[in-house]
């Protein structure tokens, strides 16, 4: 398998506690692969490890045969220069107009006439549907849309790799048909390495060729869409089919019940 | 009586973490300008953000300043029969102390504050990470234009200050009290040396703005991306600011009349 993408034996800490211990992930060139598992388990943080933005405490990521995090920062930004990253929050510049966003990268990095960067920009946002947002400035968007425009931005270079951060969060029916069907498009049309990440388990397994969930610090499973959903494993049919009773606990590590009332009670607790 | 000692450890070692933090990002800021012509835009921006929409706040801090300047020192001098000597009074306390002094901390207050929550939401929102990940070093694009532009606006601020308060004092003395203009002009230009009162002013607003301004990036880009960790942010941007430059002074002004 040609992979672009090779993480290996993973570890990573925050704040004294560990977020990784030991993940083995590769993404295969030209796929779309999802990321998947419950919240905080650091679906996110494995985006930023991948864009380098975080160390690792042991093991390495490379892209495209690169280390991640023995390049210098020239070198990064070089390898940066064929990433496109969509953020949960969208990151769009809020002194900038969506246009002058989507141009952003375009301006920084090429010496393209202005005409030339329009053309790009109009044809980048009209692919999200919305090229008559092009005057409107961040705070005029909603969460969704603001998404979308990230989106635009976000290939506005054409990279070969794109990560998005939970892309369908606050969209409606109709731009999450047509973003995971962008998404699609893209990743055949491009020939883009596409990493999801994501706990819309529907619309991702539709689109993913390939799947990883993380729970734990580990990938619990792996694999084709199809072979995840007959996989009957505890903690991953209970994510994947959104069952409240199973291995992952929904409750954050906490004293017994009673004992934490008796305490309130009593005026023992601190809160 | 160990968790005191722990304490004060703790505070030693972040305070020598942060200076060490500071260092390393103004050697960023210094030694990584690659793109001298598209950065000059954005400092001319800057200077237009941090420096001419502070004019409003410092040209009428200067008018009133030097107003209340005239008023109190024509009151004292008139018991010493010396009021002929308004105009130097003024002129050599605007020029030396409270021309530079009170337009940085104007400008730790209106621009510096600012600089602080601007780059601080830049942070919270994911913009610095988003540019980092477009492979644009936001130390270079956002961090350093804005040292560039406060180093650059607060000397020029604090000439207009200067102007501003001698102006304010002139209306207060010939056109209020009543003094000869042409006195009050002559014995300030005889008494004021352009090199030891005007020049040195300058050069301490150098200072301060260098200062001021590296102490607001410094707070916003290491600021917790919270909005208690900005509102935190914006105030130590002030408070150490204002600080700074008091400090600042008294050690500028120490060489400047030891000759140092």
């Amino acid at each position: 398998m040609d992979s672009l993408i090779k993480i290996d034996n993973l570890h990573f800490n925050r704040n004294g506690r560990a977020i990784f211990t030991g993940v083995n992930i590769e993404i295969p060139r030209g796929k779309i692969v999802a990321i998947m598992g419950p919240s905080g388990t650091g679906k996110t943080t494995l985006l930023r490890l991948i864009g380098g933005q975080l160390r690792p405490l042991s093991g390495q990521v490379s892209v495209d045969g690169n280390i991640i995090h023995r390049l210098s920062q020239a070198e990064l930004y070089r390898v940066r220069r064929q990433m496109g990253m969509l953020f949960q929050t969208g990151g769009l510049f809020t002194h900038l107009s969506v246009f002058e966003n989507v141009a952003f990268p375009l301006r920084e990095h090429t010496q393209l006439t202005e005409s030339m960067i329009r053309t790009i920009v109009l044809m980048k946002l009209q692919m999200v549907g919305l090229r008559g947002a092009r005057h409107l400035m961040p705070s005029e968007l909603s969460g969704g849309m603001a998404r979308r425009v990230a989106l635009a931005r976000a290939i506005a270079l054409d990279p070969d790799l794109i990560m998005y951060d939970e892309p369908f969060t606050g969209q409606d029916p109709i731009s999450m048909g047509v973003l995971v069907r962008l998404i699609r498009d893209l990743n055949k049309t491009l020939g883009l390495t596409t990493i999801i990440v994501s706990h819309d388990v529907p619309d991702t397994l539709s689109i993913a060729d390939y799947v990883y969930v993380i729970s734990g610090g580990n990938v619990i499973g792996a694999g084709t869409p199809d072979e995840l959903q007959k996989n009957d494993s505890g903690e991953l049919a209970q994510f994947l089919h959104g069952n409240s009773d199973g291995p992952v606990a929904f409750h954050y590590p906490a004293p017994d019940l009673a004992t934490d009332f008796i305490e309130l009670s009593e005026g023992n607790s601190n809160l | 009586m160990i968790n005191r000692i722990a304490d004060i450890g703790r505070g030693g070692l972040n305070l020598i973490e942060a200076y060490g933090k500071a260092g390393i990002l103004l050697y960023r800021i210094l030694f990584r300008w690659p793109r001298i012509t598209k950065n000059f835009y954005y400092v001319v921006q800057q200077i237009f953000a941090e420096g001419v929409l502070s004019l409003s706040i410092i040209v009428v801090s200067g008018l009133f300043i030097g107003m209340v300047l005239a008023l109190q020192g024509h009151h004292t001098l008139v018991k010493f029969g010396a009021s002929m000597e308004l105009g130097p009074l003024v002129a050599l306390s605007v020029l030396r102390e409270l021309g530079p002094v009170v337009t940085a901390i104007l400008f730790a207050g209106r621009a510096g504050s600012a600089l602080a929550a601007e780059i601080g939401l830049m942070k919270a929102t994911d913009q610095l990470s988003s540019m980092e990940m477009m492979a644009v070093d936001p130390i270079a694009r956002i961090v350093s234009p804005r040292l560039w532009g406060g180093f650059i606006s607060l000397p020029l601020l604090t000439l207009i200050f200067n102007v501003t308060a001698i102006y304010g004092a002139w209306m207060i003395g010939v056109q209020w009290l009543g003094f000869d203009s042409g006195a009050f002009w002559s014995n300030m230009q005889s008494s004021v040396d352009f090199h030891v009162d005007v020049v040195n002013g300058i050069w301490k607003s150098v200072v301060f703005g260098f200062v001021v301004t590296l102490i607001a990036v410094y707070q916003g880009y290491f600021a917790e991306p919270t909005s208690a960790g900005i509102a935190r942010a914006t105030t130590r941007t002030v408070v150490y600011g204002s600080l700074a430059v008091l400090a600042l002074d008294f050690v500028l002004t120490a060489m400047m009349i030891g000759g140092w």
